[in-house]
């Protein structure tokens, strides 16, 4: 009876419902807003070796991320992996994948004095020490200015916590009791994951537990490649120039049993922390893969085992260690545009136009004037996603990159940051037009109160701007703007460590999604509504759509 | 009081308006239930009709309390009227750009939900407040003409009103209320603090909006309502159920009806803390199985769980919508007895959310459906009668329902026989989870709770659930088909006041966090007096909203009257203690309250429960026969069928066993033992004492 489809399957929803317990646990106690609310961080479980048997909710960049984590630490501690132990890494070259900030812890679950699976967690932390606070600089050029290094350690042993690597991380933060409330509220979650399953394996035994594990990765890779055959067979190939003229090249070759993606001719690492690791590449060919083949069901390692990834070890997209990373992320929502932009002419059923496609990170930073305590913004923003036939595009959502994430209110950024938002509404700047437009991107003014605050942002899309299809216009670009209290005003796509004083406005404006379509094609009636709702012009609305 | 008390519940739903009236005789309770079919657009026509069937008159009626889905209805079927929005100057866009978030992150085709105002409608007003509620800039209300001018043309009906940080100060909301009234008296309005006091713009105008685009819908209905049972001679004018489990008077809930909005699965949830307060049972599981979904609701020491953290429409595949509203804290899934099952490409069997609904409902209806539902698996498994279906309104279609499985089984590659009992195994496990989202995720320990189940489909599942769960016992309430209708008659009038609140717990914050209470309740009060509801009968609870310093989700805990500097040292323990049980560890940093929640209740002279005289144990006059019933993984039993309307106060017996009466099935396993309680309830300890 035990092994009869039902159990199995029973036994993969409560592994479901563990991910997710594990991930809503996390967000309720953590201290960051970055993981709170924007929910920068990921669940998941994998199996004894590290191969992942199911994610939580948050972002999907994240999803591949903690397998990756988990088999580095299998590998480099063998034998001495103990019930109650929890590890922590953070470094992209020892299993952290991303950049420092983000820490991924993972324990071990035990059941019969074995070893069944692993829960893990990665959050983004608001300060890890290094050169700049927040520990993001765009003046880091190797690793070791962007803060404290953990190259997988127990940070628990058998239930007890080791004092002396908690003590160090937090002694390397400018924010430690965030960093502390974070880390508990991260320790918890991997905990309340490892006491369901062992609750599930010791009701359904060992045996039974692996089986429906092996048989949801079956089903993962089954459910993958019957999608696989749908797609069109063939090698597709895209040079795309980026804002710093740089150019960033894709092939995609699609059988109906492989799906690879080279990205081996791209241009050398270099001494900005824009590069990515290997890994951090192959997630970015993952969120595009699963988008196409199977968006509707859990992902877990049976998804991902049609695709191939190739990179160049010493490209920005496989950088070397010590390499600067701590923008790795706008690097790779470009990879991830990249094949999709590549793809989106071959099956523009399944890909819609380009999106605003930017992190569009923004970190301000200062003394709060009402509490006297400091206070870090750390957030991506929103903006206007793409149209695609029959549909106008999204507007104000996360990037690709981003998912179940939240943006910050008004009212509860005003009280946390001690700042005020003079304004968030839909930028409605020329761009995106088409039979079916683009949404909408964003416009956030943030007016600073105190003096000795800071400011730095890191955009892509601001020159190259969102790809359009059939005739449609490209969207309007992403950039931020700076309206300083003495009359200047500068505009920025990157900028590290800039100084704010009372009365600055930083204005973060996003990109439209790109129009699909020719306008001349579009509905009279939807544009007469364009322009009631002050979308656009009268007159640009003449000047595009006719009439 | 010398004639007996008549009470009666009414209850409007999507399909069918359901009469509940109680009446307490000498010698015991009289229970009279109706059913009638629901008449929109005028439904007060079903709900007099439902007392004629009923066989009640609107003039014995000393107290009716009336449910209605009018309000989710209007808002999921988008009948609400246009809407015209004023907010704070840069701020139009809030209710569209929303939250940007993507629950379906995978699906490039997301689509974000469409505002209920279009752009064209939000329109600006110059001033603002600070977050402490200090005014930054003053109000300028000298283009509100033009609004109201822009408003009358494109023929907005109702106005919502929601400013920045009107949670902290509400007199420029007030005072764009004003205006408009002024200006335009007879135009429905809003404002977001008459709804809420809490922060979060987009959730706060996100509720004025969808409250204004109900509101002269509802206003409508409760009228023709009040009309109609007047105009039959109902003398006190009726109660509305409302989400906080409470029920509130008819005039109160007209002028803010989005309080109604999930009124429908409060009442059992209610009817679970009273009943458990009855029995003795303070900490309960509650459960309701009706036709297309269930919802489970956690009751601690006798108190529900309200909470203002309330979605329509949210899926894992859209965001929703969000309603600041006071809603009793619950878990829904599409997982009722007409929840259909299938079988995916991969060959995995689900079941819902999809139900088979009234029409053509369960392949046993013999009404042409031809899925497999719960229902149809549990006949086929004979935990329900085939010969007594619906309480013998209509005999079951087998046929029918063995074609549906053998399609399941089919595609499976399984049995008839397997095929059901993975269809009642996957539907439990879809309730199991849910039960545990609201208990064991909560950090309570299910083992300290009694599972009390209801609803059509309740009694059916419960103990498999609550073995599951390895609860304290099961107990089935009598007449548990209609326990919400029970539920309703069983609530007080009661209002809960949220209000956001940034107060440290240093020394000397006490007397700040005392008249921000006592500011609540003298408001409270005064809204009680001015219906007519004195003083001394309205009760206060008060809860505080705490956490660490620098985090953001807050923990709630029970205050004692009268906040003193000496007794904030146990408010802030208090606190840890309760954030260590749900989160396991608890942190050195400081405390800090962000806002108070305000409990206000006022008995309207609810229901006084009799209990009947304990008889003997010996159950054998209500056995009415054996069937063998499938346990599914307790395998096939031979069980003993006893007649529901026949089980007295103090009989006790033995599983396997199946009880029916007309509208439930409770399913006994073989390894428990049941006992009727003195007001008939039914429980069920999971392991036999021997």
């Amino acid at each position: 009876m035990s092994n009869d489809p039902i159990t199995l399957e029973i036994i993969q929803n409560s592994i479901q419902a563990a991910a997710d317990e594990m991930f809503a646990a996390m967000r309720k106690t953590a201290m960051s807003s970055i993981i709170y609310e924007v929910l920068d961080m990921g669940t998941g479980i994998t199996d004894a070796e590290g191969r992942l048997a199911s994610s939580g909710a948050g972002i999907p960049a994240f999803v591949g991320v903690l397998d990756k984590s988990v088999q580095f630490i299998v590998e480099k501690f063998g034998e001495d992996i103990k019930a109650g132990d929890v590890f922590i890494t953070n470094d992209p070259w020892h299993g952290g994948v991303t950049h420092l900030n983000d820490l991924v812890l993972a324990m071990p679950v035990f059941a019969d004095d074995q070893i069944i699976g692993w829960t893990a967690n990665i959050a983004h932390n608001s300060d890890v020490g290094g050169m700049a606070p927040g520990s993001l600089s765009g003046e880091a050029t190797e690793i070791f200015q962007e803060g404290l290094r953990l190259p997988a350690v127990k940070l628990i042993r058998e239930g007890d916590t080791d004092q002396s690597v908690m003590d160090i991380i937090t002694c390397n933060s400018r924010m430690p009791d965030f960093l502390l409330g974070d880390v508990w509220a991260a320790i918890a979650s991997v905990r309340i994951g490892a006491k369901r399953l062992e609750e599930l394996a010791s009701k359904y035994g060992c045996g039974t537990y692996q089986r429906a594990v092996e048989s949801f990765m079956d089903f993962g890779e089954r459910s993958a490649r019957a999608e696989l055959t749908k797609l069109p067979n063939g090698t597709y190939e895209l040079s795309e120039p980026q804002d710093d003229d740089r150019v960033y090249n894709v092939k995609i070759t699609i059988t109906d049993t492989e799906f690879v993606v080279d990205l081996q001719d791209n241009p050398d690492e270099d001494a900005a922390p824009t590069n990515t690791s290997r890994d951090g590449a192959v997630i970015c060919a993952q969120m595009v893969f699963k988008s196409l083949i199977n968006p509707e069901s859990p992902a877990n390692d049976g998804s991902f085992r049609a695709l191939k990834v190739l990179t160049r070890e010493g490209s920005v997209f496989h950088a070397r260690e010590p390499a600067a990373i701590g923008f790795y992320f706008e690097t790779e929502v470009r990879i991830n545009d990249l094949i999709w932009r590549c793809l989106a002419p071959h099956m523009p059923e399944r890909l819609p136009t380009g999106s605003f496609s930017s992190i569009c990170g923004t970190f301000i930073g200062g003394i709060h004037p009402d509490t006297g305590r400091q206070y870090t913004i750390i957030e991506p923003q929103l903006g206007g996603w793409g149209a695609w036939e029959g549909k106008d595009g999204n507007p104000c959502i996360f990037s690709s990159f981003h998912g179940e994430t939240y943006n910050t209110p008004a009212e509860i950024s005003e009280a946390r940051n001690g700042l005020y938002v003079d304004r968030m509404e839909l930028n409605t700047a020329p761009g995106g037009e088409g039979q079916y437009t683009g949404g909408r991107g964003l416009i956030l003014d943030y007016r600073i109160r105190t003096e000795n605050g800071f400011l730095t942002a890191g955009f892509t899309r601001s020159k190259v701007k969102p790809w359009s299809m059939q005739n449609g216009e490209e969207g309007s670009g992403n950039y931020v703007e700076v309206n300083k209290a003495d009359g200047t005003q500068e505009t920025y796509s990157f900028v590290s460590g800039l100084s704010l004083t009372t009365d600055d406005v930083v204005r973060v404006v996003t990109s439209s999604g790109a129009g699909y379509g020719d306008p001349k094609k579009r509905d009279r009636e939807a544009v007469k509504q364009d322009v009631k709702n002050g979308l656009i012009t009268p007159s640009r609305a003449k000047e595009l759509y006719g009439s | 009081m010398s004639k007996s008390e008549q009470r009666v519940a009414t209850d409007v739903g999507g399909t069918f308006t359901d009469l509940v009236a109680i009446e307490n005789k000498p010698d015991g309770v009289k229970i009279t239930t109706a059913k009638t079919d629901t008449t929109p657009p005028n439904f007060e026509v079903g709900v007099l009709n439902v007392l004629k069937k009923g066989g009640m008159s609107a003039a014995d009626i000393d107290f009716l309390v009336h449910g209605t889905t009018v309000v989710i209805n209007a808002l999921t079927e988008r009948k609400g009227v246009t809407v015209g929005l004023i907010t704070t100057e840069g701020f139009r866009d809030t209710l569209e750009i929303a939250r940007g978030n993507r629950p379906d992150f995978f699906n490039l085709h997301y689509e974000k939900p469409t505002p209920f105002v279009p752009r064209y409608l939000r329109t600006e007003v110059p001033g603002r407040m600070t977050y402490k509620g200090e005014e930054r800039a003053p109000l300028d209300l000298s283009g509100l003409p033009e609004i109201l001018q822009l408003f009358r043309k494109e023929g907005v009906d109702a106005i919502a009103i929601s400013l920045l940080h009107s949670y902290a100060n509400t007199s420029h909301e007030e005072a764009v209320l004003a205006k408009v009234t002024e200006d335009w008296p007879d135009v429905s309005v809003v404002a977001s603090h008459q709804i809420t006091r809490e922060w979060r713009e987009y959730e706060r105008t996100n509720t004025a909006v969808l409250s204004a685009y109900v509101q002269p819908v509802a206003a409508n209905y409760l009228n023709k309502l009040n009309e109609g049972l007047s105009a039959q001679g109902l003398q006190n004018s009726p109660y509305i159920m409302q989400s906080n489990c409470g029920v509130d008077s008819l005039k109160s809930t007209s002028k803010t009806p989005i309080t109604m909005v999930e009124s429908g699965p409060a009442s059992g949830f209610w009817g679970a803390a009273e009943l458990g307060k009855l029995i003795d049972e303070p900490n309960i599981l509650a459960l309701d199985i009706g036709g297309t979904t269930a919802k489970c609701s956690l009751i601690e020491n006798g108190e529900v769980r309200i909470m203002t953290d309330y979605w329509i429409e949210r899926t894992r595949k859209s965001s929703g919508y969000p309603i600041m509203v006071p809603v009793v804290d619950l878990v829904e899934i599409g997982n009722g007895g007409g929840s259909i099952a299938w079988v995916d490409e991969f060959e995995k069997l689900h079941v819902g959310p999809h139900s088979a609904g009234a029409l053509p409902g369960p392949a046993a209806y013999g009404k042409g459906g031809t899925d497999a539902t719960t229902t149809d698996a549990n006949l086929w498994l004979n935990r329900i009668n085939r010969d007594y279906f619906c309480g013998g309104d209509a005999p079951a279609d087998i046929t029918a329902v063995e074609k549906a499985l053998q399609s399941v089984g089919k595609k499976l590659g399984v049995s008839v026989d397997e095929a059901a009992q993975g269809i009642v195994r996957i539907a439990n496990n879809n309730m199991v989870n849910a039960l545990k989202l609201v208990s064991l995720n909560r950090g309570h320990d299910t083992r300290d709770f009694t599972l009390l189940a209801f609803g059509g489909g309740g009694p059916m599942h419960a103990v498999a659930l609550g073995q599951e769960l390895q609860v304290k016992k099961v107990v089935i309430p009598t007449a548990a088909s209609v326990f919400s209708a029970w539920g309703m008659m069983m609530s007080d009038l009661r209002r809960d006041y949220f209000i956001t609140q940034l107060a440290s717990l240093e020394e000397g914050a006490a007397s700040n966090i005392e008249s921000v209470f006592k500011n609540a309740e003298s408001a409270a009060v005064k809204t009680f007096s001015e219906e007519g509801v004195e003083k001394t009968k309205v009760s206060f609870m008060r809860y505080g909203k705490f956490r660490y310093q620098n985090q953001e989700h807050t923990t709630e805990v029970l205050l004692d009257k009268g906040i003193t500097d000496k007794g904030i040292d146990k408010i802030a323990e208090d606190f840890r203690v309760a954030y260590e049980r749900e989160y396991t560890y608890r942190l050195e940093a400081p405390v800090e309250m962000v806002g108070i929640h305000l409990v206000a209740r006022a008995e309207v002279g609810k229901l006084v429960m009799k209990p009947g005289k304990l008889g003997g144990k010996d159950a054998k006059a209500a056995v009415k026969g054996t069937r063998e019933v499938d346990y599914a993984l307790e395998g096939k039993h031979e069980a003993t069928l006893y007649d529901g309307d026949k089980l007295n106060p103090g009989m006790s017996f033995n599983g396997p066993a199946i009880i029916e009466d007309a509208g439930t099935t409770v399913v006994v396993h073989p390894q428990n033992s049941v006992s009727i309680d003195a007001y008939r309830n039914i429980h069920i300890l999971l392991e036999r004492d021997s």
